[in-house]
């Protein structure tokens, strides 16, 4: 049905279009005798043609087709505006100022007929187009959801291929990222920010994989030599994940050279000071290393957290970002809610 | 207004696509509203504005062409295009002219 907006001082000319709107079929005629009105109506309702007349009291027909443009979503509405045979430049005009045809006075129905139709179908291609892009952008939607999922997932499945071979577990990973987000949150970091930082996290030990499992894991504590191999799994983590067209893989690669920076410039491998050091790295630094120290591993019994928080304090200008740390600590409640959700033993889904 | 109106009913109902039943509607809207329309004419005059004088004559104009009143329809554009230039004083007669040209429409519809 389409909604056919009718405006006209005249009552006689009103009752005409309007029964020769009926006529087309498939038409609900609204009418207005005065412009103002009619613009007040446009504002909640869309319109799928407008015929208005050219003269009126208070506004004419120009500057009504102008007011009305200029209202959000309007600009495309077919415009039929009504005049005299003899307002040859009024058309001109009306054709500058956004009428789409004319009719002219007194109005003919075979005339008024095929105009009305042609704009009638003007606007049913109009909305059949904006539904179909309406319907793509749906569908390309639902689509990049898909691929980002997949791509979530692909990143989470290749962290814990590297975590496999280490004695960290699927637990620790999704902690430190959620841990990573909270310092983000407390950054005031955008909610995009903080998202990606819950993404990348996970991938910081990923070049792990190339360790070999002698040293990597080696019961005792490792030789200065087996140590500087082990340190280049910042490197080999960044080889791995660099120059992606991914925003995450990006962001991972930053976080897998950067996290064992330290802000006095003694971490590796750069030895990056202050704010040299990445953001994701010095975030992912206070994040990983709290949940090592909360964790129980083989060769180490779990930290309790005052002890924990009492390193992060006291590593605070020196091993960590002062900043990173206070927003982590003042997330606490949250600590804890995630050191629940993610435990060690289970392995809740992303 | 030097002639007669007469009632060309074929050439309305070609315009309005044999439509008796809008025809109709039209005949008693013009028949109901010839007063009013009148009136309106009459005050535009008395308040001297050329605009209201304008819209007014363009208005009858309109009317009287829609029953294909041509020679009643160019006297009423002959009042619009005065008024349009700023002109009020001495339009009179033509404005009681427009008047009685609607009444006399008016008289002949109603007698069907």
């Amino acid at each position: 049905m389409h909604n056919v907006l009718i405006i006209d001082d005249s009552d006689i000319n009103l009752t005409l279009i309007k029964a020769l709107v009926l006529k087309l079929g498939d038409c609900s005629p609204t009418l207005f005798d005065h412009p103002l009105a009619a613009l007040e109506w446009c504002r909640s309702n869309v319109p799928d043609l407008v015929i208005v007349d050219y003269m009126m009291p208070d506004m004419d027909g120009l500057k009504f087709i102008s007011a009305f443009r200029a209202l959000h979503g309007r600009n495309e509405i077919p415009v039929l505006m009504i005049t005299a045979n003899d307002q040859k430049d009024v058309r001109y005009d009306a054709l500058l100022g956004g009428a789409n045809d004319f009719l002219t006075k007194p109005i003919d129905r075979v005339e008024f007929s095929a105009r009305a139709r042609n704009m009638l179908s003007l606007r049913t291609g109009q909305k059949y187009l904006a539904d179909r892009a309406e319907h793509l952008s749906v569908l390309v939607d639902e689509r990049t959801a898909e691929i980002r999922e997949r791509e979530k997932e692909l990143i989470f499945r290749i962290s814990r291929a590297a975590e496999f071979r280490d004695p960290e577990t699927g637990a620790h990973i999704q902690r430190m990222a959620h841990y990573s987000q909270i310092i983000a949150l407390g950054l005031d970091l955008s909610l995009a920010q903080q998202k990606l930082i819950l993404e990348a996290a996970p991938m910081h030990d990923v070049g792990k994989i190339g360790i070999p499992d002698y040293i990597l894991l080696k019961p005792g504590k490792l030789t200065p030599e087996e140590f500087e191999v082990m340190k280049g799994h910042a490197r080999l983590g960044q080889e791995l994940l660099k120059d992606s067209r991914s925003e995450v893989i990006q962001a991972g690669a930053e976080v897998a050279i950067s996290h064992h920076e330290k802000y006095d410039g003694t971490g590796y491998p750069h030895g990056l000071k202050g704010h040299q050091i990445p953001l994701f790295g010095r975030i992912v630094a206070v994040a990983d290393v709290f949940d090592a120290l909360t964790s129980e591993r083989p060769y180490k019994r779990a930290w309790s957290l005052d002890d924990a928080c009492k390193y992060l304090e006291d590593g605070r200008g020196k091993h960590f970002d002062p900043m990173c740390v206070e927003a982590f600590l003042a997330g606490w409640e949250h600590v804890l809610d995630i050191r629940q959700r993610f435990r060690d033993e289970e392995m809740p889904q992303i | 207004m030097a002639e007669l109106f007469v009632l060309d009913k074929a050439s309305i109902l070609e315009r309005l696509g044999g439509d008796e039943e809008i025809f109709t509607m039209m005949v008693d809207m013009f028949v109901q509203d010839v007063d009013s329309n009148c009136a309106a004419l009459a005050a535009a005059l008395a308040s001297g504005d050329p605009a209201a004088l304008h819209r007014e004559a363009h208005t009858v104009k309109g009317l009287l062409a829609t029953f294909s009143d041509e020679s009643g329809a160019a006297e009423a554009g002959a009042v619009e295009q005065l008024a349009r230039d700023g002109l009020v004083e001495g339009q009179a007669e033509a404005v009681a002219g427009l008047q009685q040209r609607l009444r006399e429409i008016a008289a002949v519809l109603s007698a069907g």
